[in-house]
């Protein structure tokens, strides 16, 4: 196992590396100047220089991607040109917003999906598992931001039941939670859907299999059958599945943040590149990026752990 | 391994589970239930700020919002007037005049204190204040709105001269009464290591600094040292909201008590209006423009440019950008302020026929394709669409070309390449202060390659520009800015559009006070029934 997870690890990292670097090339060959975009006709071209040459962006590309490395390696961002803050600062006072929303997001839609995928795969056929089977297509149907606009519409503006912006006063934690109530079932509600089709799908195949023939034949009761042995193989792919999903609700939190006025990670890269504030671009690229190969690295070690099979594969 | 198998779950678990989340959600339910209510909590105002701060240090703010907050926490020697008109009235100083064209004398007020220990508010302060700026080892961004400001000397504890390398008529309104004129403690900011970012050390202003939390807001609350009259909120909210959309909603709900609005959203506003509140359409001080570039060989024969201009219908133009809510301009100078033109050489409408005959008499082959650059904003699109629809009427062909602000704003200049030589046509907008020279001075020919994107080169308009620096006589420098404003139009570089308009929706209980641009002045807003 411990092979397994270093072998993912190092993986992780090269992804990573792949990743950021490429991003790093792509924000800069996007034309720009992030001095015209910030300062407007305050931008005189001594301050134009300045800026580009305190940014390293007089050097060549290669340069700067040498030295955005070289200052990782030392814990180093970099610093915001315009408010000379550090990105480290500015990225990560923002981070715990992002990951508090994409996490109760995806928390709440596998409390609610696995449920009723298993319930839906139990009860084939009947009439909740039609209810549900619409209701899942519906919701992976409806466009996220349809669902944020409308729950803001009604819970937050007609009937003022939640908060319709921000993210709750700093240190007071039913506040915050309450903020995050609208903008986690708008970024999850279309992942129940998937997540109950999901464990349904793999349920039903997994339920027609020896073992768990087996296991009734010994006569071992259905819910110990059902949660143990059935969902347990079930969730394999579910797993995998919501490790890809966290990189998906990364991005989809900008639209939250946005419609929500939510701090966050992803309003912060959306503001950064379009002003070309590189540093800060880059900070979040990283933050990001890293949290995303350390879901899919969560993913894998855990499904390698459900089903052993998989962590002594010659792949792996 | 041995595997443990729940032959009888513990199903108390699952129910007492069950029980906790349901209290739980009705909790959070619950909980928010109360505390959405309208204007006066607890003497809270919560206001929208158009974008967060990215620094509260006159040295290096980079946006209006930004000036809006420092107008509350700090004061200026000279502020704006809060009628709606242009022009200062006094906020430090006791008296503050020009002296000859190059020296302005002032003195404070005296028992003005800075918060948080840092004593009264001296002439040596005001000094500080300014001097760094100017210092360039700061390399302040704002620097240039000190225009030739040399140094500052002090005479006494309250009084001091400004001294000028030349005259520079704009000193007062954008340099002593604008944010980069705010007047910090020298003894505060030292203490800090000489600049500082989003905690200012220290205030002056009828509002202290309490906290800014990055993307959420800035909170400001009475200052219990303000000599003045006391402010009338024990705190002002200023929420960080780039997005309309988002702010109108958050109004809705009743968690802002005043929000700039969207022009789009004026007209369902007014027609189903939000309980306890009142719409302002409020003039800007912007200029957007359709530029033209005359080093473009499609663009080169003044007769072509000249066709455009008539050919664009800018009633039109800005019915279907600004939903008619703005008026259309005359130049860059908005009403209100000197210099502003009252009606542009070529009519708003402008003339079919005329530019058609302008066309053919030079020998254009019809049609025409020209190419539009605009920033892909729906309103800056939907403006190009309807400039390409009257042209269309003329015969020139019109491609738009829409993208975002970063790039947009590299496509003129000169330092990058040479892809400023291809752009024929552009819709602009820049944004001016409180003073016309501002406004101006973007298009003088030193101005080309970097702002100037329209190549205009006029002597007479370069000599103007400097002139009205220098002459103090408001009547005559309204003169030379309207000839200025003739001059660009007679070059078919330019076709005005609009100075833009500043919608706001604010509650029936709050009295606010704004600048003739429509930015608020958060520290004049005060509930109806103190109307002090």
């Amino acid at each position: 196992m411990g092979k397994f997870v270093f072998r993912r690890i190092l993986a992780s990292l090269l992804v990573l590396w792949l990743a950021v670097s490429l991003l790093f090339g792509m924000i800069r060959m996007v034309p720009g100047d992030p001095a015209s975009v910030m300062l407007g006709p305050k931008a005189t071209p001594a301050l134009k220089a300045e800026l580009a040459q305190r940014m390293g962006l007089d050097r060549p590309l290669v340069v700067q991607l040498g030295m955005f490395y070289a200052g990782l390696a030392r814990g180093d961002l970099g610093v915001d040109p315009f408010s000379n803050r550090e990105v480290s600062d500015i990225v990560f006072e923002q981070l715990p917003f992002t990951l508090a929303l994409v996490l109760a997001a995806i928390g709440g839609a596998s409390l609610l999906g696995i449920p009723l995928g298993c319930f839906s795969a139990i009860r084939r056929n009947s009439l909740l598992d039609r209810l549900t089977g619409v209701m899942s297509v519906a919701f992976i149907a409806i466009p996220s931001f349809v669902v944020a606009l409308y729950l803001l519409l009604w819970l937050a503006v007609k009937w003022r039941w939640f908060p319709a912006m921000g993210a709750g006063e700093a240190g007071n934690y039913p506040d915050q939670a309450r903020h995050l109530v609208l903008p986690a079932i708008a970024l999850g509600l279309g992942w129940v859907g998937y997540i109950a089709r999901l464990v349904r799908a793999s349920m039903l195949e997994v339920m027609e299999e020896n073992h768990i023939r087996t296991a009734r034949a010994f006569g071992l009761p259905e819910r110990t059958v059902v949660v143990s042995y059935a969902l347990r193989i079930a969730l394999l792919p579910t797993v995998t599945i919501l490790g890809l999903g966290i990189g998906s609700m990364l991005s989809g939190a900008l639209f939250a943040e946005i419609v929500f006025s939510r701090p966050g990670i992803g309003k912060l890269l959306y503001e950064a590149v379009l002003s070309r504030n590189y540093p800060v671009v880059m900070g979040s690229v990283l933050a990001t990026t890293g949290f995303f190969v350390l879901c899919t690295l969560i993913a894998d070690t855990v499904n390698a752990v459900l089903d052993p099979r998989l962590r002594e594969s010659p792949g792996n | 391994m041995k595997k443990k198998v729940h032959l009888q779950p513990p199903d108390h678990a699952r129910r007492a589970f069950l029980k906790r989340s349901s209290l739980a959600l009705i909790g959070l339910a619950g909980g928010g239930l109360p505390g959405f209510c309208g204007a006066d909590r607890g003497g809270v105002l919560h206001i929208r700020n158009y974008m967060d701060v990215s620094s509260l240090d006159p040295v290096s703010t980079v946006s209006a919002a930004e000036g809006l907050i420092l107008g509350a926490i700090c004061q200026n020697l000279l502020r704006f007037r809060t009628d709606g008109s242009w022009g200062t009235q006094l906020d430090a100083a006791e008296w503050f005049e020009q002296t000859d064209p190059t020296h302005y004398e002032f003195r404070l007020k005296p028992g003005q204190t800075f918060t948080n220990g840092y004593g009264e508010m001296t002439a040596d302060d005001v000094k500080f204040s300014f001097e760094r700026l100017v210092d360039p080892a700061m390399a302040a961004i704002n620097a240039p709105d000190m225009g030739p400001l040399s140094h500052v000397e002090v005479h006494d504890r309250y009084s001091g001269t400004f001294v000028l390398r030349s005259p520079y008529a704009a000193f007062a309104p954008i340099a002593v009464a604008g944010p980069s004129g705010a007047i910090l403690s020298r003894a505060a900011v030292t203490a800090v290591g000489g600049r500082f970012t989003t905690q200012p050390p220290c205030s002056s202003g009828p509002y202290s600094f309490k906290s800014w939390q990055a993307q959420r807001k800035t909170v400001v609350e009475r200052n219990p040292d303000w000599t003045g009259a006391e402010a009338p909120f024990s705190e002002i909210h200023i929420y960080a909201m780039p997005d309309d959309k988002a702010a109108e909603m958050a109004y809705e709900a009743g968690q802002l008590d005043c929000a700039q609005i969207s022009v789009e959203t004026v007209g369902p506003f007014e027609k189903d209006m939000p309980p306890h509140s009142s719409l302002r359409v409020l003039p800007s001080a912007r200029n957007f423009w359709l530029g033209m570039n005359r080093e473009n060989s499609a663009l080169a024969d003044i007769r072509v440019r000249r066709a455009i201009q008539y050919g664009v219908d800018v009633e039109a133009v800005v019915e279907a950008g600004w939903f008619g809510l703005a008026a259309v301009s005359n130049g860059p100078i908005p009403e209100g302020m000197t210099g502003h033109r009252d009606k542009a050489l070529i009519p708003p409408r402008g003339d079919p026929d005329r530019a058609r005959a302008l066309l053919e008499e030079a020998g254009v082959a019809l049609p025409l394709r020209l190419r539009l650059d605009v920033i892909n904003k729906a309103r800056d699109v939907t403006a190009a669409q309807v400039i390409q629809w009257s042209l269309r009427k003329v015969g020139i062909e019109v491609d738009i070309h829409a993208q975002d602000g970063g790039t947009f704003l590299t496509i003129g200049r000169q330092d990058l390449g040479d892809q400023w030589r291809d752009i024929q046509l552009f819709t602009q907008d820049f944004v001016g202060m409180a003073d016309p020279y501002y406004s101006m001075t973007w298009f003088i020919s030193k101005q080309m390659g970097l702002w100037n994107w329209e190549r205009f080169n006029n002597e007479e308009f370069d000599r103007l520009n400097d002139l009205a620096l220098e002459t103090g006589d408001e009547a005559e420098r309204g003169r030379i800015y309207r000839r200025m404003q003739d001059l660009m139009e007679e070059s078919g570089c330019y076709r005005f559009l609009t100075n833009g308009a500043m919608p706001v929706i604010v509650r029936t209980s709050i009295k606010p006070a704004f600048r003739p641009d429509g930015y608020a002045l958060f520290r004049d807003f005060r509930p109806f029934w103190n109307p002090a």
